[in-house]
C-alpha cells in the first residue's frame, strides 16, 4: 500500500505519514437472532447509535446472548475478504463471506489499523471501537477447524455515528 | 442453557400411540442452523432442566426442525410437560443440535434397526441416504402401531422400511435384522430400549471396529476410572483452581468455578457438557468422542483425570 503525507483522522492528532487506503464493501450480512445463518442484503440500514435494521446487535432489540448480546462498542461489524481467502488457503478450508458472522465484508481496508478512529461506509460514518474476537462457537456452527485461523484477524466493531443506507460495492475510506 | 435457540411450536401433531411430533421454526421463520442426521436437541423444560430428544425431520429442510416425543410413565418429567404442557405457538429453548450419531459415510451400505421412538434419528438419516441414493434398511419394532407412523409412511414409497409389531409377530433374529453381517461395506445402527441396545452389542460383538453405531437414551453405567487421582482443576481464562477428589464430578467444580458449560444427559451420552483440554491427562469415559476428538476434548460430566493437574478452555 502507498505511503502519502496525510492528516489522520484520529480526532486531535497528526501524522505526517501515514499510509492511505481506500475500498469497498463486497458483502452485506445480517441476522436475526444468536446462532442463526446470516442471510446476505444487497443493502443494509445503519441506524446511528443503534444497529442495523433487523440484525441481531441492534440495540434496544434484546435478541443476542453472551458473546452476541447487543453492545454500545458493536453497532456494526466487518471483516476483511483478504482474510477469508488467506485463511481458506493456509488452513485448506473453504471459508465463505456468510460464514464468520460480521455484517459487512470489505476489500482493501487495514481494519487492524483503525482502532479508535472514524471512517466512512458509503453515506455512513462510523468509529471503530475494538477489534472483534473469535467466539468457539463458530465451529459448532460451521462445523469447520476456523477459530485458531481467526485469532488476531477476526474483524472490527465498531459504533455508528451517522446512519443510512449501505449497498455492496460502496466505498469505504478515512473520514 | 448458557447459549440456546428460541424456536416456536409451530405443530404438535400426534403421531402413533403416546407420541407427540413437534414441528419448530425461528419466531419469524429465519433460516435455522444446519444439522447433521444422528443430531439431537436439548430442549429447556422449565423447571426441570434440559431433555435431549433426536431430531427426526429432513436437513434438507433450512427453517424447520422437529423432534418426536413419546410419553414415559418413567419419565423424568420431559415427555409429560411435552404432551400436557407444550401448545402450537408456544417458544422453547433449545440448544444447537450435537450430532452423536453420525451417519457412517464411509459405508456402502447401511441396516438401522429401531426399538420404538429409538426410530426417530433413523427418520432423518432415510432422507439423507434416499438423497444420496444410498443402500439401507430400516427394521422398526414396537409393541402395536409404531411411533412416528405417519412420518414412516412418508419414507414407505423408498420400499426400504419394515415395520415388525412384536405383539402380533415373533420378534425376528439379530441375523436376519442385521443382513447376515458382518460383510464389507455394511454398517449397522441400533437405537431403543437398553434391553435392544444389549441384544444388538452382543449380536456384532463379531463385527469389525467402527462398523456398529448405537445411540443411548439413558447413560449406561460408567466404566471403572482406573487410575484416576484427586487433582487440580484449572480453568485457562480466569486462571480459577479447584480441587477435584478421585470420582468427583468436574462438571459440578467447573460450575462452582463459575464457567459456564451445558450439561443435558450428565451420563457421557450426549455431548452437552464439552470442554477443550489443555494439559493434564484426562480418563475419557463417555460414548460419544472419536479418539481424534478426545486429543483435545472431554466431556465433563463423566471424565476424570490422571494427573495432578488439569487445565480446561473455559
Ligand atoms: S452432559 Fe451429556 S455428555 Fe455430559
Amino acid at each position: 500500500m502507498p505511503e502519502a503525507t496525510i492528516e489522520a483522522n484520529r480526532p486531535g492528532t497528526t501524522l505526517l505519514r501515514a499510509p492511505t487506503w481506500n475500498g469497498a464493501v463486497t458483502h452485506l450480512h445480517i441476522t436475526a437472532r444468536a446462532f442463526l445463518p446470516m442471510r446476505p442484503q444487497e443493502s443494509v440500514e445503519l441506524v446511528a447509535g443503534r444497529g442495523i435494521m433487523g440484525d441481531r446487535y441492534m440495540i434496544g432489540v434484546e435478541q443476542g446472548y453472551y458473546s452476541e448480546k447487543p453492545e454500545e462498542g458493536r453497532q456494526v461489524t466487518l471483516f476483511e475478504s483478504e482474510v477469508l481467502e488467506a485463511i481458506s488457503r493456509d488452513y485448506k478450508v473453504e471459508f465463505l463471506p456468510e460464514e464468520h458472522r460480521r455484517n459487512i465484508t470489505t476489500r482493501g481496508v487495514p481494519l487492524n489499523w483503525l482502532v479508535g478512529r472514524r471512517f466512512r461506509i458509503g453515506p455512513c460514518l462510523v468509529e471503530a471501537t475494538r477489534l472483534s474476537v473469535p467466539c468457539r462457537h463458530i465451529e459448532q456452527i460451521l462445523d469447520k477447524q476456523v477459530f485458531d485461523a481467526m485469532v488476531h484477524r477476526s474483524g472490527l466493531n465498531c459504533r455508528i455515528l451517522v446512519g443510512g443506507t449501505v449497498r455492496v460495492g460502496d466505498e469505504i475510506r478515512p473520514e | 442453557m448458557p447459549q440456546h435457540i428460541t424456536l416456536v411450536v409451530r405443530r404438535a401433531i400426534p403421531d402413533g400411540p403416546g407420541t407427540r411430533r413437534l414441528v419448530l421454526q425461528d419466531p419469524d421463520g429465519w433460516p435455522l442452523p444446519r444439522w447433521k442426521p444422528g443430531a439431537h436437541l436439548d430442549i429447556h423444560v422449565p423447571g426441570i432442566g434440559h431433555r435431549a430428544y433426536s431430531m427426526c425431520g429432513d436437513t434438507a429442510r433450512a427453517d424447520t426442525w422437529e423432534i418426536a416425543v413419546k410419553r414415559e410413565t418413567t419419565s423424568r418429567g420431559g415427555s409429560a410437560w411435552v404432551h400436557d404442557v407444550l401448545n402450537e405457538g408456544d417458544v422453547v429453548a433449545a440448544s444447537m443440535p450435537r450430532c452423536t450419531f453420525p451417519i457412517a459415510d464411509g459405508a456402502a451400505r447401511h441396516v438401522m434397526v429401531a426399538g420404538g421412538i429409538g426410530v426417530t434419528p433413523f427418520l432423518a438419516m432415510a432422507h439423507e441416504f434416499e438423497r444420496r441414493r444410498a443402500e439401507w434398511a430400516l427394521h422398526v419394532l414396537s409393541r402395536g402401531e409404531p411411533p412416528c407412523a405417519t412420518a414412516l409412511a412418508g419414507c414407505a414409497q423408498t420400499g426400504r422400511i419394515r415395520v415388525y409389531d412384536t405383539t402380533k409377530m415373533a420378534r425376528p433374529s439379530w441375523d436376519a435384522l442385521l443382513d447376515g453381517g458382518p460383510a464389507p461395506g455394511l454398517h449397522s445402527y441400533c437405537c431403543g430400549p437398553q434391553a435392544m441396545l444389549d441384544g444388538f452389542e452382543e449380536a456384532t460383538g463379531n463385527w469389525p471396529a467402527g462398523t456398529t453405531s448405537i445411540e443411548h437414551f439413558v447413560p449406561p453405567t460408567l466404566p471403572a476410572a482406573e487410575g484416576a487421582k484427586a487433582y487440580t482443576l484449572c480453568r485457562s481464562t480466569t486462571r480459577g483452581e479447584m480441587e477435584v477428589e478421585p470420582g468427583g464430578s468436574m462438571l459440578a467444580a467447573l460450575w462452582e468455578l463459575g464457567a459456564k458449560v451445558d450439561a443435558s444427559c450428565e451420563g457421557g451420552i450426549c455431548g452437552a457438557c464439552e470442554v477443550r483440554w489443555l494439559e493434564g491427562e484426562p480418563i475419557h469415559r463417555d460414548r460419544v468422542l472419536t479418539p481424534e476428538r478426545r486429543r483435545t476434548h472431554l466431556l465433563a460430566c463423566v471424565a476424570q483425570c490422571s494427573s495432578e493437574r488439569l487445565v480446561v478452555e473455559t
